[in-house]
């Protein structure tokens, strides 16, 4: 039953960097083979996009695939589905292997979406008949019945891509490439290819996902790999990976936007945001805390003069950079008499109702009568949410609201 | 060998698939549609019968020049279309391979259908022109289907051979044309062998595709059986073609998505 259905040992990939791009030419190839025969080497810039990257699959695994772009994603895909072959390192895979990648590639324009389908699907490497015993359904999956006869060419791009995942989806694979599902499409669309994701999964087909959507990811996938410069940082389970990988995407880019808006500070404001800190209940500086914990936040300020109408605002985000909600300050609350150097605000969030996971808040303050922003200091500081009650019961979504229940009746 | 085979045959659908894309793309938006696969071998052969037969007058072997030049010029234009088509095939379906793997010699096969396909056609006018010039066919003229196929093998050879360079080099794209020229006139397209003096006769027939339009046009002209000799060359040369070819594919084919 648990076949190895993907293999891969030490794969490795190489890829020589040609400078712009250019198509080599017999000429320049006869010269460098000149210069070669003439003992005189010429180092050709190469650059390793995969090193040393391991992992088996069985039937019915779901692994997921992150990692920022450029870190070898697209190559680890080109390899699985024998677009190209690794440079050192073996592959292997047992099975009928679809991917829904770049779906449609394989359209021509000046055909009709009935010879488009029957194209393509041969393309994905289905017998005619096949295709033919499933036309109807995918022309229905894809919504495009009306226009089957139409040359794609006149189809908007949102029609293409929906006819090519929905033959994509209809090849009834044993290994299924995902590279975002969810870029197709309108929402409607987009539920029914999760519904049929969720179907691809309870057939035990095994499937290799990447998306940009980590909750996505995390909840399809049985495995992820966090793929860094072309080696696996890190595999296992996908809360813990995906987590440590958001980790590391935010503190990288805390510090270098921190340093950029730094830079920023706009120089005749009235008032500089100077640093941004979190602390406890207990007062100590502190980045993690658990759900229903004291969190202050205080913003240390330096004001070069006077100021009437300041509002100071806190917003939350989660890790994705949306906005889960702002706290600001009342128009006259905080009057600023006279210049200060390292004023420092506090704000206390008690108790902190965020779930598991890593946030960042953004702080600004504002010109309560022009509205303009005298500073702003985004990603000023980040913490995380662990700890036995924010991995408890109710953990579903950023925020847990303070509740109660009871029967009335 | 075997395995390509296997191969090929396990995906005649998607060769199939390629080739009515190709053909159906191919003459669309256009105003004259298939009748260009006939136009092409007909108008060349209209300016040779001017040239050579009229102002240079070659020799034909006592056959109506036309039916004598057009009788080698359809298949020509098969083999110099499938060995063009088929050399940039994988340059044209670049987004295809760079995405999905299926094996990249159907696409070769695929023109070669395409094209045998516009053979078909041109030999409509052929028939007509029998007709006209009150030519009889003999049995003999069932040699032409192991000819076509032994051109078919040859060309696929070829044009394996000359796509792997092409997506390394594109200098390939520039030359072919030139080399598919010179080839022509090196073959018996325009005259016959008997104009080729006696002592350059055996370095002639090095030329595989001397002894194949030679093999035609006995065939179907004077009803005879292929020269044996000249055909066995052919065979030959195509057999060592292909087994050159067969492993250059292979082993460029595994990085054209890296290349192309």
């Amino acid at each position: 039953m648990s076949d190895i259905v993907i293999d891969l040992r030490s794969v490795s990939k190489r890829y020589r960097i040609r400078r712009g791009w250019q198509v080599t030419s017999l000429r320049d190839e006869f010269a460098r083979l000149g210069r070669r025969v003439l003992g005189r080497g010429v180092p050709r810039e190469e650059f390793w996009a995969l090193r040393d990257v391991s992992f088996s699959l069985k039937r019915g695994d779901v692994l997921g695939l992150v990692g920022v772009n450029g870190a070898g994603k697209s190559t680890l895909l080109k390899i699985l589905s024998r677009v190209t072959v690794p440079t050192t390192g073996s592959f292997t895979a047992n099975g009928r292997l679809g991917a829904l990648i770049e779906v449609g590639a394989g359209f021509h324009p000046e055909l009709t979406g009935r010879e488009n389908v029957f194209l393509n699907g041969s393309i994905m490497g289905m017998p005619r008949r096949e295709i033919q015993d499933k036309f109807e359904r995918i022309v229905e999956f894809a919504e495009i019945s009306r226009f089957i006869d139409t040359p794609i060419k006149f189809y908007s791009s949102g029609m293409q891509m929906r006819l090519g995942f929905a033959v994509a989806a209809h090849t009834d694979p044993d290994i299924l490439l995902i590279d975002e599902i969810l870029a197709v499409g309108d929402a409607s669309f987009q539920a029914k290819c999760l519904n049929k994701l969720s179907q691809l999964k309870e057939e035990e087909k095994t499937i290799i996902l990447v998306s940009h959507s980590l909750s996505n990811i995390t909840d399809n996938a049985k495995t992820v790999v966090w793929l860094d410069q072309g080696k696996v940082r890190m595999i296992g389970d996908p809360d813990e990976t995906v987590n440590a990988y958001l980790e590391h995407v935010t503190a990288g880019a805390s510090a270098t936007e921190a340093a950029a808006s730094a830079a920023q500070q706009i120089s005749d404001a009235p008032v500089h945001i100077v640093d941004v800190a979190t602390y406890d209940s207990a007062d100590r500086v502190q980045a993690t805390f658990d759900r229903g914990d004291r969190v202050h936040v205080d913003i240390t300020v330096n004001a070069v003069r006077a100021l009437e109408h300041a509002v100071f605002g806190v917003s939350v985000h989660d890790v994705h950079g949306y906005p889960l909600g702002g706290i600001v300050t009342d128009p006259d609350a905080i009057k600023i008499s006279a210049p200060v150097e390292r004023g420092v605000l506090r704000l206390t969030l008690d108790p902190l109702i965020l779930n598991r996971g890593t946030y960042t808040l953004d702080v600004h303050v504002r010109d309560a009568k022009t509205k303009r922003y005298l500073a702003v200091r985004r990603r000023a500081v980040r913490i995380v949410v662990d700890g036995h009650r924010a991995a408890g019961r109710d953990t579903t979504g950023a925020i847990h609201y303070p509740h109660q229940w009871e029967t009335i009746r | 060998m075997r395995e390509s085979l296997v191969a090929l045959w396990q995906h005649r659908d998607l060769i199939w698939s390629f080739a009515v894309r190709d053909m159906k793309a191919r003459y669309k938006q256009t105003a004259l549609g298939i009748a260009w696969a006939m136009l092409q071998p007909l108008s060349m052969a209209v300016v040779f019968t001017l040239v050579f037969s009229l102002f240079a007058r070659l020799p034909s072997d006592g056959i109506p020049y036309p039916v004598f030049v057009y009788s080698a010029l359809i298949f020509w234009t098969f083999f110099a279309n499938s060995i063009s088509g088929g050399t940039v095939s994988m340059v044209a379906n670049s987004p295809l391979i760079r995405k999905i793997y299926f094996p990249r010699e159907t696409l070769i096969v695929s023109v070669l259908l395409a094209t045998a396909l516009d053979l078909l056609l041109a030999s409509t006018i052929f028939g007509g022109m029998l007709l006209w010039y009150r030519i009889p066919l003999t049995a003999a003229a069932l040699w032409v289907v192991p000819l076509v196929l032994l051109q078919a093998i040859l060309s696929f050879a070829m044009a394996s051979t000359l796509a792997a360079l092409h997506v390394n080099f594109r200098d390939i794209g520039h030359g072919l044309p030139l080399l598919l020229q010179i080839w022509m006139f090196a073959s018996p397209v325009a005259y016959p062998i008997s104009a080729i003096p006696s002592w350059l006769v055996p370095y002639y027939l090095l030329n595989p595709m001397a002894g194949i339009i030679d093999g035609y046009r006995r065939a179907l002209l004077r009803g005879l059986p292929p020269d044996w000799g000249a055909l066995g060359i052919s065979a030959l040369i195509t057999v060592v073609v292909l087994a050159a070819a067969l492993p250059i594919f292979r082993h460029a084919e595994r990085t054209f998505a890296d290349v192309i």
